[in-house]
């Protein structure tokens, strides 16, 4: 299965091609082709859904079966890892959320008023972090979360997340601050608020939507991310990512539980695909 | 769309040091402190490590110099399997899912029933996580029941067992990368072309241009600059991509489809020498931030040249 090319041929060929069809045709592929992209798209997870529906024999023939069954789901509630990994990563993401926007906001807000060395050095900091591969940190984090005592803790996986999150969302939140006219805290300030008060009373308030859009974001990304959790959680902090890649080298064959497990890891990805979506596409634009 | 921004309120001559420095300051300092402790700190771990004889089980933290260093560039595996594959990857997943991104972003931009439901079904490969995805994509491609070999039977196609051959696995990677990657491109650059003048658009449909001429000659030009950013963005995230390729593959068959995160990861883990896979990561570092800093140079240059 290939993601075929209908989309890509459509632009290029259309002069000379579509010219020669019936008025009618034009219409026809059109249709037709981003049906086709809708559908490669939906498969994959449209086929986990169906495979987590069928009963454990069923997955071996996935295409032909008629049984369904809710089994594998109450089956997998049942394994007390794998409710300890979803509250884990449920908690998580949450706090993550709430100390990187916390900390970039402030940041960004930095980025996008001042001018002159600091913040320029700060941007090139920001920039050359950002492209430091997570490996080459996250491997030695191991040991210096160890040293410190929290590895394997909330906090030995939240902070790093933290930090992972910094140079990005610095760079957004600038975006979000570029776009907020300065000159309200000009007045603020002339009234006689300190800078702060003109950055928590008059900026912060204008920057919120922007920030309900990259917190959406953040926690996602936190709720999916995986290798910094493989790293630094161990028994007693089973992170879902993590236990749900186990599943795949461990136990291979049982492709019920599997996609069961990973169909309630995708609930709060379709939860904001269908309700935020509005959100994403604001907090997407880089 | 930005407003120009000036400095807050700038007292008549600032001081070295002032009021001013120390807001700047205490803006970014829990950020600054946060990258210290969990990447700064950890960097400096790695790379002091990358010097040492530090094994995970008998670790004796000598000086060794850069034995490491030579080890994995001498890799032959190192050489002429890992670093290919990651830049193939990093190519070929970036070229791919710009192109059927940019055929998607040209489609979104039409007014058509369903394209409501078409931008849904498109944002939700954003939002799933790549385990997951790779989840997925592993069973569609597994040997014996996974749907794509059903599919190739009855087109009576020979059957392949997918993930136990070298290129049939990293195409199912780069399969799973496009399918998490092409609708980022798609969103941005479709606010791209939202954003772009009406202008130009209809001074050439009152010229008649054809529609290949208009997308060749005004869209793709006036889109250049949001092509750039995506492609750097996406690139350097490429360059580190881990997690697909452990779901799916897990570097195998035969550490064949290792890319360099990979690779980092086996060497310090399950070879159990934290030492070298340590200076695996420092080499891929160095390689993809300067590979960064010259890439962000280019752009400076050449978009000034083009304004």
């Amino acid at each position: 299965m290939t993601l075929a090319s209908p989309a890509l041929a459509l632009p290029p060929v259309r002069s000379g091609f579509f010219a020669s069809l019936a008025p009618g045709g034009a219409k026809v592929l059109f249709a037709l082709a981003t049906i086709a992209v809708a559908f490669l798209f939906a498969f994959p997870v449209l086929w986990l859904l169906l495979t987590s529906l069928r009963p454990e024999s069923g997955v071996y023939y996935v295409h032909r079966g008629t049984e369904f069954t809710w089994h594998n789901y109450v089956e997998v509630l049942q394994q007390e890892n794998i409710l300890k990994a979803f509250f884990n990563s449920f908690a998580i993401s949450t706090l993550a959320t709430i100390l990187s926007l916390g900390v970039t906001v402030t940041s960004g807000y930095m980025l996008s008023r001042f001018r002159g060395p600091i913040p320029n050095g700060w941007f090139s900091v920001i920039y050359v972090l950002r492209c430091v591969p997570y490996i080459s940190w996250v491997l030695p984090l191991f040991f210096v979360t160890r040293q410190w005592g929290i590895f394997d803790t909330y906090w030995g996986l939240l902070l790093p997340h933290v930090a992972v999150h910094i140079c990005f969302f610095s760079w957004i939140m600038k975006g979000f601050f570029d776009g907020i006219d300065p000159s309200m805290e000009y007045a603020a300030l002339i009234d006689g608020c300190t800078r702060w008060g003109a950055f928590f009373r008059v900026a912060l308030p204008s920057a919120i939507p922007g920030m309900t859009a990259l917190a959406i974001l953040c926690w996602l990304y936190t709720w999916n991310e995986f290798l910094f959790a493989l790293m630094l959680t161990a028994h007693k902090t089973p992170i879902l990512t993590v236990v749900m890649a186990q599943f795949v080298h461990e136990l291979g064959m049982e492709w019920h539980l599997m996609s069961a497990t990973a169909m309630m890891a995708l609930v709060p990805a379709l939860i904001v695909t269908i309700f935020g979506q509005k959100y994403v596409i604001r907090g997407l634009r880089v | 769309m930005t407003i120009p921004v000036a400095d807050l309120a700038d007292p008549p001559k600032p001081p070295m040091f002032g009021e001013r420095q120390r807001f700047m300051l205490l803006l970014i300092a829990p950020a600054v402190v946060a990258l210290i402790f969990f990447q700064i700190v950890p960097i400096l771990t790695g790379a002091n490590a990358s010097f040492r004889d530090w094994s995970l089980h008998d670790p004796k933290y000598t000086w060794v110099g850069l034995k490491h260093y030579w080890y994995v560039l001498s890799d032959p595996g190192f050489v002429w399997t890992v670093m290919p594959n990651t830049l193939v990857f990093m190519a070929v997943s970036v070229a791919v899912s710009l192109v059927f991104g940019l055929g998607l972003a040209l489609i979104l931009n039409r007014q058509f029933a369903g394209r409501a439901v078409l931008q849904t079904i498109l944002l939700l490969p954003l939002m799933v996580a790549p385990v997951v995805a790779a989840i997925m994509i592993r069973w569609m491609f597994n040997d014996q029941f996974g749907i794509v070999n059903v599919v190739f039977e009855a087109l009576g196609l020979p059957q392949q067992p997918w993930l136990a051959q070298r290129w049939t696995a990293f195409g199912v990677i780069l399969v799973a990368d496009i399918w998490l990657w092409t609708p980022w491109f798609a969103l941005l650059l479709l606010a791209g072309l939202q954003s772009l003048p009406k202008e130009p658009f209809e001074a050439a449909a009152i010229d008649g241009a054809s529609r290949w001429r208009v997308f060749r000659y005004l869209t793709l030009p006036m889109l250049r600059s949001v092509m750039v950013v995506c492609i750097v963005i996406r690139g350097i995230d490429a360059f580190r991509t881990f997690d697909i390729v452990w779901t799916i593959s897990a570097g195998g068959p035969a550490r064949s489809t290792e890319l360099f995160s990979i690779y980092a990861y086996i060497e310090a883990f399950q070879a159990m020498n934290f030492a070298r896979g340590s200076a695996a990561a420092i080499i891929g570092a160095i390689i993809i931030v300067v590979l960064a800093m010259v890439v962000f140079r280019l752009l400076n240059r050449w978009m000034e040249v083009s304004k």
